[in-house]
């Protein structure tokens, strides 16, 4: 459940980061969204990545799914070295290790929502066997989308959408399921449920799940909590309540004014 | 010039400007040339004069048609691609009629721009050939004119349907609600149903009547070619406008049928539920392409029909001498034509497939970032470029066939045994390969625009 830095991988992270800079800009203009960060993500835990704005909590995450390069530092994902990896390696990693859950735009608009939940399968070329479709059959049912299975994103509302982005990201049982603020769109009910449907993957699957997000209800539901300060590592917390953690934000917001 | 509220700079209309410069070139080469052919044909008593005026017209009809269409397209997919900007103008308090007539105003203003380089650039063109032409012994000395006041027409008649074009492509401005800019997603609003059923209508009649108008035209050119030929043009531009009112009842269901074969991978099934997605964006990024390969086949088609037709009169030697060598001449036109109509259509096709990509960039941004690679991402845009342009060339060369024959008929029906009939299988699959390689060569950029998106675009809420 910990990490302490400036260790090699160990056998249970899923995503090792080490000393991991991201830098935007050049000169003057020039921002630090991560500065040295070296962190572990366990296997089956759900770990939440909090933050104020521009803390760098989503360039965390888009650096250990490969979808963006580090300025310095190593980032491993599922075994391999992502910062030695080619465009297509990473893409092709990103498709059989990694799930997303976005904060909104999650879904092809022009597929359906069991295509959609099917794409990673189609993409790795990997025909869906007897026993993944009974998996996936299961999620599209504990989901409730059983009558809304054939319908195009834009005839599913806010809620059901970011369930069927999250069937898509459970189908495959990747190693890894980034969600950046996956309850950001949606009302009190939904967030609910979504918070609790990624709580029980984690629980009852075992699934990996990083979760950015800067509501501190929506952290209280992890196990595991980082807390992110303008680019770096501030805090490394077990459970806590929505209550604890937004003191803790609080705490880091006035100690930066 | 002043900032368009709309707009923000005028860059966004280049195809605007393309088009009416496309159209000013092509006027003023056709006027010009038919000037410069007139005085041959005075200087050496010949009479081709009257005809050639017409069709110089007609021809020149087509060219403003089409570049109307061509930028009726270009305004409503740059108004698509700034439905979150016009919403928060509304939001603001601006009114939707302001902001539409903002947006015709920059279009006018392109357009003059445009259809006066062309119209200056056509002209200084056709004169450098003429010279060289007359330097060489081609064409004999003659008082040749610079300028016909017909160019000013033209010049005024490209201005005006930049600005009706512009009018028309602007409808979607006040379909724009201001909560739009606040809901964080301005979708394309489908047009209310009544309207559609008006459209069928005014297609319907359009197609029906115009292809009887048609009809009529070519069984006047038995006794009337003038007469007949003209009625032949506005049977063919009524039908064509009800062809194309009508465009997305008909080639969404083409494309549908033809991008079967395109593949069942994940990137064919994305090119083909996207070629069909929004059946407006379908039709706008076709309708060039088959206007382009409509025009080239109506003139391969009618030429082909003519030059049967001259073959088989009962002619004189001089005669036949003097109808090869207009034959040759018009040939020569025809080519610049093609060209002409091809080049529009390979620009409208360009710029709605380049800002369709504009628009998906979050789409193809979350492709990416669930596992597209690159190379699936090219291709998908080909294979969408080529669902869509295969299903216009076969569209527009059908409705070629029909116009080029009728139109042929009406003009030398009567001189002609029995009817006139243009099928110039060769010239169908030379357009037919061109069209595909003009295509796959026209989405490269597109292609490559949309695999430089990066897979984080779809993680980023403003964009």
């Amino acid at each position: 459940m910990t990490s302490t830095p400036h260790q090699e991988q160990s056998a249970s992270a899923v995503v090792s980061l080490r000393r991991v800079s991201r830098t935007y800009g050049e000169g003057t203009g020039r921002v630090a969204a991560l500065d040295e960060v070296s962190v572990d993500i366990d296997r089956g835990g759900f770990t939440a990545i909090m933050g104020p704005s521009g803390s760098g909590k989503s360039t965390l995450m888009n650096v250990a799914a490969g979808l963006d390069d580090v300025t310095s530092g190593e980032v491993m994902l599922a075994g391999r070295p992502l910062t030695h990896l080619d465009d297509d390696a990473r893409t092709r990693l990103r498709r059989e290790e990694v799930g997303f859950v976005f904060q909104a735009f999650n879904l092809v608009p022009t597929l359906s929502a069991r295509e959609n939940i099917l794409l990673p399968f189609e993409l790795a070329g990997r025909q869906v066997g007897a026993e993944q479709q009974r998996w996936i059959d299961h999620l599209v049912l504990t989901l409730g989308l059983g009558e809304r299975i054939g319908h195009r994103p834009s005839e599913l509302s806010g809620g059901q959408q970011q369930r069927v982005a999250i069937a898509r990201a459970l189908a495959s049982r990747p190693s890894v399921i980034f969600a950046d603020e996956p309850t950001g769109n949606l009302d009190s009910r939904s967030s609910r449920e979504v918070l609790t449907l990624l709580r029980t993957a984690a629980r009852e699957y075992g699934q990996t799940i990083a979760m950015v997000s800067h509501d501190p209800v929506a952290a209280s539901y992890a196990d595991r909590i980082l807390v992110l300060a303008d680019g770096r590592l501030v805090g490394d917390h077990g459970p806590l309540s929505p209550q604890q953690i937004s003191d803790l934000l609080i705490g880091f917001e006035v100690g930066a004014a | 010039m002043r900032r368009n509220l709309v707009l923000g700079s005028l860059r966004e209309l280049g195809t605007v400007g393309l088009v009416a410069g496309l159209c000013g070139a092509y006027a003023a080469t056709l006027m010009t040339t038919s000037s410069i052919l007139e005085t041959v044909s005075r200087a050496s008593g010949g009479s081709v004069g009257l005809l050639l005026g017409i069709v110089a017209g007609v021809f020149v009809l087509i060219a403003l048609y089409v570049g109307a269409i061509v930028i009726v397209g270009a305004v409503d997919t740059v108004v698509a691609g700034r439905l979150r900007h016009i919403a928060l103008l509304r939001l603001l308090g601006a009114r939707g009629r302001e902001l539409r007539s903002s947006v015709m105003r920059g279009t006018a203003a392109v357009g003059a721009l445009g259809a006066l380089a062309g119209v200056a650039l056509g002209t200084s063109l056709t004169h450098v050939v003429r010279v060289v032409l007359v330097a060489r012994g081609t064409l004999p000395e003659a008082d040749y004119l610079w300028a016909t006041w017909q160019l000013g027409g033209a010049l005024v008649a490209i201005v005006a349907s930049a600005t009706v074009a512009g009018w028309l492509g602007s409808r979607g401005v006040l379909r724009v609600s201001p909560a739009a800019a606040l809901a964080g997603t301005a979708a394309h609003t489908p047009p209310p149903r009544s309207a559609s059923v008006w459209r069928a209508v005014i297609a319907g009649t359009g197609i029906v009547g115009g292809l009887l108008v048609l009809a009529l035209g070519a069984v006047l050119g038995e006794s009337n070619p003038a007469a007949g030929f003209l009625l032949a043009f506005v049977g063919a531009a009524g039908s064509g406008t009800g062809f194309l009112v009508g465009a997305r009842f008909v080639i969404p269901g083409v494309v549908g049928a033809l991008s079967r074969v395109l593949g069942n991978d994940p990137a064919s099934v994305v090119a083909r539920r996207n070629a069909l997605l929004d059946p407006l964006r379908t039709t706008r990024s076709t309708m060039g392409l088959v206007i382009g390969v409509a025009l080239v086949t109506t003139f391969t088609s009618g030429m082909s029909a003519l030059r049967d037709s001259v073959a088989s009169w009962d002619v004189d030697a001089a005669q036949r001498a003097q109808a090869d060598q207009v034959y040759a001449v018009t040939s020569t036109v025809l080519v610049c034509i093609i060209v002409v109509s091809s080049v529009i259509a390979a620009v409208g096709f360009v710029s709605t497939m380049s800002l369709s990509v504009i628009q998906r960039h979050r789409e193809i941004g979350l492709l990416r970032s669930l596992g597209f690679t690159r190379r699936q991402v090219r291709t998908m845009i080909t294979k969408e470029s080529v669902a869509l342009s295969a299903s216009a060339v076969a569209f527009g060369a059908v409705l070629g066939l029909v116009y080029g024959s009728a139109g042929a008929q009406a003009l030398v029906g009567a001189p002609t045994e029995g009817l006139v009939w243009g099928m110039p299988f060769g010239a169908l699959l030379g357009i037919a390969a061109a069209g595909v390689v003009l295509v796959l060569v026209a989405s490269q950029g597109p292609a490559r625009r949309a695999v430089a998106v990066a897979p984080v675009e779809a993680l980023r809420i403003d964009t």
